[in-house]
């Protein structure tokens, strides 16, 4: 299990394109993938999941990715919030 | 799912949410004007000062919203000056939230000074005392409720609230949109939060934000209530039964009879869990309403499985029986 905390860097915050960017990223792993923001533990496989946390620019997040290839999936996921998305 | 749920419980309300949330239902009026307005309610038990007026300040729970009724009102007034604001200093020694005094009330403008500069606020209301104390602990307590996120849906068929879960992708969201589709109401899909009321009691509901709203693999998002209208909506209902959709896998058992009862536990409270296996061409949404109405016999004290079993139990007794009967030959005998 890798546990962790990342930041939203883009101005925009997790809105729709992020969020589906974020999900797509996530399934292409057998891995478990869940986002907790302030108590509320969500699915990060679920768009309406990422989406319902609202992250804005700046809001920390814990990631927590379960599973075999735990190591790949966690390294996108990461790679999508350090690369601020592709946005700004 | 075996994880220990993540619980989102809150730890204290400012004074000023609690009276904006109750100022209209409750017709609070604030006598203190925004003092104070910032302290925390961190117990959802309220108190009635009155030991702590007379005196008696062992065990007193300071830290709770203070309700002062006809009894602390009448004991106040029968006091001379001194004493009574003898008596209110004992109380402004500690660090209360709020004061809330019901049935309207009068109160001494000398207290109410004393409050100001205390910076405790003092409220009004013309409800009874036992009224406020119902609504008031109400309130709170749903405030103070333990919660949970479950990732799955929430539907309302035939008014059981049937929560279905499973890996994400095994299509839980289509088999809601198929039960709303045959006239059941969705509550909540996806992100379900789960509140527990009183004892025992779990209440579902979807977040603001994105409230009935769904996600169709290939389709994109949806949003259930303007096209199917109202009708095909909840606002929030009991949890009573969880549906957990897995993969149909060979080397697993599943429960043939329905004697066997699974649970599974959120937020301490123990559910009625059903194991389902999916493949092609299983219709589980007739299978999720036949869950509905199986729990609903339940209730209504028909087990089906338990019924069929005791008429097997009859079935076989009878039989031995009829072997033991020695009179057998002599029934068909038309001699």
């Amino acid at each position: 299990m890798i546990e962790e905390t990342v930041t939203v860097k883009n101005k925009k915050g997790i809105h729709t394109r992020p969020a589906a960017m974020l999900v797509k990223a996530a399934a292409k792993y057998s891995s478990d993938f869940t986002i907790i923001k302030d108590g509320m533990e969500i699915n990060g496989k679920s768009i309406i999941g990422v989406m319902s946390l609202a992250a804005e620019e700046g809001a920390e997040l814990k990631v927590r990715v379960e599973g075999e290839d735990e190591k790949e999936a966690f390294n996108a996921i990461k790679k999508a919030f350090e690369t601020g998305f592709d946005e700004d | 799912m075996n994880r220990k749920e993540q619980q989102i419980q809150k730890d204290s309300i400012t004074v000023e949410y609690l009276f904006n949330a109750n100022k209209h239902r409750l017709k609070l009026k604030c006598l203190t004007g925004d003092t104070g307005f910032d302290n925390k309610v961190s117990d959802k038990n309220i108190h009635r000062p009155g030991l702590a007026l007379a005196g008696y300040v062992e065990l007193f729970t300071y830290n709770r919203v203070q309700v002062v009724g006809n009894t602390e009102i009448r004991y106040l007034n029968h006091l001379t000056p001194e004493k009574r604001s003898q008596a209110y200093s004992t109380l402004m020694k500690f660090d209360i939230p709020c004061i809330v005094i019901t049935n309207n009330n009068q109160i001494d403008n000398e207290l109410l000074e004393l409050s100001t500069k205390n910076n405790v606020p003092v409220f009004k209301t013309p409800l009874e005392t036992t009224k406020f104390v119902y609504f008031i602990s109400d309130f709170l307590d749903d405030q103070f409720a333990a919660q949970t996120v479950i990732h799955g849906s929430f539907v309302d068929v035939y008014g059981i609230g049937v929560l279905l879960t499973g890996r994400s992708g095994i299509g839980k969201s289509e088999i809601a949109l198929d039960l709303i589709e045959r006239g059941h109401r969705l509550v909540a899909d996806d992100v379900v939060v789960v509140t527990r009321k009183g004892e025992g009691i779990l209440m579902g509901a979807g977040t603001d934000l994105v409230k009935h709203f769904m996600e169709i693999r290939g389709l994109g998002l949806i949003d259930v209530r303007s096209m199917f209208g109202i009708r095909a909506i909840r606002f929030q209902k009991r949890v009573e039964v969880i549906v957990e959709l897995e993969d149909w896998d060979k080397s697993q058992e599943y429960t043939r009879t329905g004697l066997d009862n699974l649970t599974m536990e959120i937020l301490e409270v123990d559910l009625p869990k059903v194991k389902l296996p999916i493949y092609p061409g299983k219709n589980v949404t007739v299978i999720a309403e036949v869950i509905a109405l199986n729990y609903l016999l339940k209730h209504y004290g028909y087990d089906a499985a338990k019924e069929f079993q005791s008429r097997l139990e009859n079935a076989i007794s009878e039989k031995t029986r009829m072997k033991n009967r020695v009179i057998d030959y002599f029934e068909h005998d038309f001699e």
